[in-house]
């Protein structure tokens, strides 16, 4: 059944409102969780889910109007105190706003489904009979409290997309792990509902920014009419020199005020990563209910911003490394305490810059990982030879996890186990030009941190020549420049290196790998860029070092897309095209070409 | 082709008419059609992008935006030419994405009858893809060979491109 609305206008609006309002009631419900005596909270919620519903009544949304009128009418007995806030309640709370953004959803989709809301209802009802009090029982799952699902049982997708029902808080230690299934809102992807209420194409913006991009604007005016001036009126009747002068300055200022214009439009796109981090505390919640374990979630760095198009693309990563860190690391309640481990397992999300990056950290106090247990099954999956191994170090070991293929459970859950997750989350982390590292201690917990530049679209970058062509290297891959003869260079193994304060640095010589026919070099001397991704390095072998410069990134489009070594392309200032290096892989094409050195000579 | 008479009428199909642009390769002129051409610039400086077919020449700055050259001589193994005055790059709207070909020469926008289209030749004329050739015209005393160039680009063809280099 399509909507028939004739102010389309109308529609739009309530799209936005409702979305905006259950957002912030998201967010309220898990605050009103860990703090129930709220009362601003629990007016704000009741108040939110008011005006959906006066909204879905005037648009004649019938589905929506029950749900909300339902929830509505509990809310409003928890604010005047009739009941009380608790898990099972807050459950039922939470599992309605979930059907009313799947209803809304389909409002924004343009197709009203009868969706099957009575399981809600009448658990919503249930409540307002004051069926349903006070903590559970901590039983396992069954326990006849709940209704009687006529719903699809809760199916947690596995590639990271964000799963339905409820939401997130700490568990405190008093509170009896509540190990009961409670059947999720009916349809097979109520996860759909959450992520695509937010909207992708529309960008909230604070208003000063978009005043401060006006007065930028403003000086580019001046800027522009103190130009003509000198151009129209001076020319002719200027000395040279003062033009030079005038002229001079105008570059300055004009220089000046496109950055202060870069800078202020960048930011425009920023997005704090709170908006990100905030589906956690659910997803946590659900997921420690669902393992029968007690999780601690503490966020930190929510207002730390980042690109909108970092903010869409992290969001699936980061929950499969949660859901590994709930799911594979943190120990159950009795390992815990048998470990001298306080019972309930903390998972701290933060987010921070770093110079031009922003570091997002998942760090979990659970049982860390096993670098045996991880060698002996990448050994027995075919993923590594005994050699290799031998070779690798504990950091090397514990990037085994990243490859396909790789899984140490042996049971496949519904949740993870099934080696595809994080292989996935590094080449999602790579396609944004970012790097995912892990550390970890056994018995005591791991780190993954992921490391992400703050813009993708202008980097500091190192201009070099290699045989009369210009190349550029992102500044933020180089670690040194060298300058070296080249009898320097030494060979082992068949591949060049340069031994660099006691170890071997492998080198790659531009030229040859781009194909550039060589030119008469002078007196022997050759630069070498250092580069290096965490912890590899390669030396690159250019023949001059021209300068820095901030570039502006020019994807090379579709068809060049894939050329390998190269990450795209910028304009130069006098107009001609400069090809930009990718040192990840250069630095990973080398590792595969050969053994890698280990160290000292 | 963009057909600005929808006609049901068989008689008036006849009379469809559409525009090409015809430039010359070696000794051979071509046409394409001028919807799908963007512009005709004069040759400018090509950057080389390392580790691509012989026949991408590189990439230009085309007014901030940075779009690859394909030289069509190199492409449809003709010998190389020395660039003069008269040489050009056609850039063209290729499923979304701007390329530049390059040509010798750049003749004229012909108008021609669809029905004047007549199929090509089953035998290969001096090495162009057939798959690029969608027909040929007799337009005066000379053979106008229709050229589709998006058939250039086959997945296949993209596939082999990116695999087997460094």
């Amino acid at each position: 059944m399509s909507i028939n609305c004739e102010d389309r206008e109308l529609l739009e609006g309530f799209l936005t409102e409702t979305g905006e309002l259950l957002e912030k009631a998201d967010d309220d419900l898990i605050n009103l969780e860990k703090s129930p005596d709220d009362m601003e909270l629990l007016n704000r919620i009741f108040r939110s889910v008011h005006t959906v519903k006066g909204a879905a009544s005037f648009l004649e949304f019938e589905l929506l109007v029950k749900v909300t009128h339902k929830t509505e009418d509990v809310l409003n007995r928890l604010r005047k105190g009739e009941l009380a806030v608790n898990n099972r309640i807050m459950d039922v709370i939470l599992e309605a706003m979930d059907l009313v953004k799947i209803l809304v959803d389909d409002i924004r989709k343009e197709n009203i489904v009868e969706r099957p809301i009575e399981g809600t209802i009448a658990r919503l009802e249930a409540v307002l009979a004051g069926e349903i009090d006070g903590p559970a029982p901590a039983v396992a799952a069954g326990s006849g409290t709940t209704a009687p699902p006529d719903v699809a049982e809760k199916t947690p997708a596995d590639n990271g997309t964000p799963p339905d029902a409820a939401a997130a808080p700490p568990v405190a230690e008093t509170a009896p792990a509540v190990a009961a299934r409670e059947p999720a809102p009916t349809v097979a992807a109520p996860a759909a509902a959450g992520k695509e209420a937010i909207d992708k194409s529309t960008i909230r913006i604070d208003v000063k920014r978009v005043d401060d991009l006006m007065n930028q604007v403003g000086e580019l005016v001046l800027e522009r009419n103190r130009m003509s001036h000198l151009n129209g009126d001076c020319l002719g009747r200027m000395q040279m020199d003062m033009f030079a002068d005038e002229f001079g300055k105008l570059v300055k200022r004009i220089s000046f005020i496109t950055s202060e214009l870069q800078m202020q439009v960048l930011k425009i796109r920023l997005v704090p990563v709170g908006n990100v981090f905030k589906k956690f505390p659910r997803i946590v919640r659900n997921l420690a209910r669902d393992l029968g374990k007690q999780v601690d979630l503490q966020i930190f760095g929510e207002d730390t911003e980042l690109d909108r198009s970092v903010v869409d693309e992290i969001g699936d990563p980061l929950i499969h490394l949660v859901r590994n860190a709930l799911d594979h690391a943190l120990e159950s309640a009795d390992e815990r305490l048998a470990a001298g481990k306080p019972r309930v397992g903390t998972v701290t999300l933060s987010a921070r810059h770093e110079g031009n990056n922003i570091i997002i950290s998942i760090k979990d106090d659970g049982r860390g990982m096993n670098s045996e247990k991880l060698a002996a099954k990448a050994l027995e999956k075919g993923i590594v030879s005994s050699e290799q191994l031998a070779a690798m170090g504990q950091k090397d070991i514990f990037d085994l996890i990243f490859l396909p293929g790789f899984s140490t459970k042996e049971k496949v859950s519904d949740l993870s186990g099934r080696g595809v997750g994080m292989d996935v989350v590094r080449t999602n982390v790579k396609k944004l030009n970012g790097i995912i590292e892990v550390k970890s201690e056994m018995g005591k917990g791991s780190e993954f941190i992921l490391k992400l530049p703050l813009t993708l679209a202008i980097i500091q970058s190192l201009m070099v020549e290699i045989e009369g062509e210009t190349y550029s290297i992102p500044l933020s891959a180089v670690v040194e420049t060298l300058r070296v003869k080249e009898e320097e260079f030494s060979s082992v193994g068949g591949r060049e290196v340069l031994r660099l304060r006691k170890s071997a640095l492998p080198l790659m010589r531009l030229q040859e790998r781009f194909g550039i026919t060589e030119q008469r070099t002078d007196g022997g001397f050759r630069y070498v860029v250092v580069v290096g991704i965490a912890e590899k390095r390669l030396g690159l072998v250019v023949t001059r070092l021209l300068g820095q410069q901030e570039v502006a990134i020019k994807s090379l489009g579709n068809y060049l897309a894939d050329v390998p070594g190269i990450a795209g392309s910028t304009i130069l200032g006098d107009g001609k095209v400069a090809l930009i290096v990718d040192p990840a892989k250069l630095i990973d094409g080398s590792e595969a070409d050969a053994f890698r050195q280990a160290a000292s000579f | 082709m963009n057909v600005t008479v929808a006609a049901n009428n068989a008689a008036e199909l006849k009379e469809e008419r559409i525009q090409l642009v015809s430039f010359n390769l070696g000794n051979e002129e071509h046409g394409i059609d001028v919807l799908k051409v963007r512009e005709i610039i004069r040759m400018s400086n090509i950057t080389r992008v390392p580790n691509t077919p012989t026949y991408v020449e590189g990439v230009i700055n085309l007014r901030g935006k940075v779009i690859p050259i394909i030289s069509l001589r190199n492409k449809f193994n003709l010998p190389d030419a020395e660039n003069d005055g008269r040489t050009r790059i056609i850039v063209m709207d290729m499923a979304n994405e701007l390329m530049g070909f390059i040509v010798d020469s750049v003749a004229e926008v012909v108008r021609i009858a669809v029905s004047e289209i007549q199929p090509p030749p089953p035998i290969v004329t001096s090495g162009v893809d057939q798959e690029c050739i969608s027909g040929v015209i007799d337009h005066g005393e000379r053979l106008l060979v229709l050229l589709d160039l998006e058939r250039m680009f086959s997945p296949e063809e993209r596939q082999s491109f990116t695999e087997g280099l460094a």
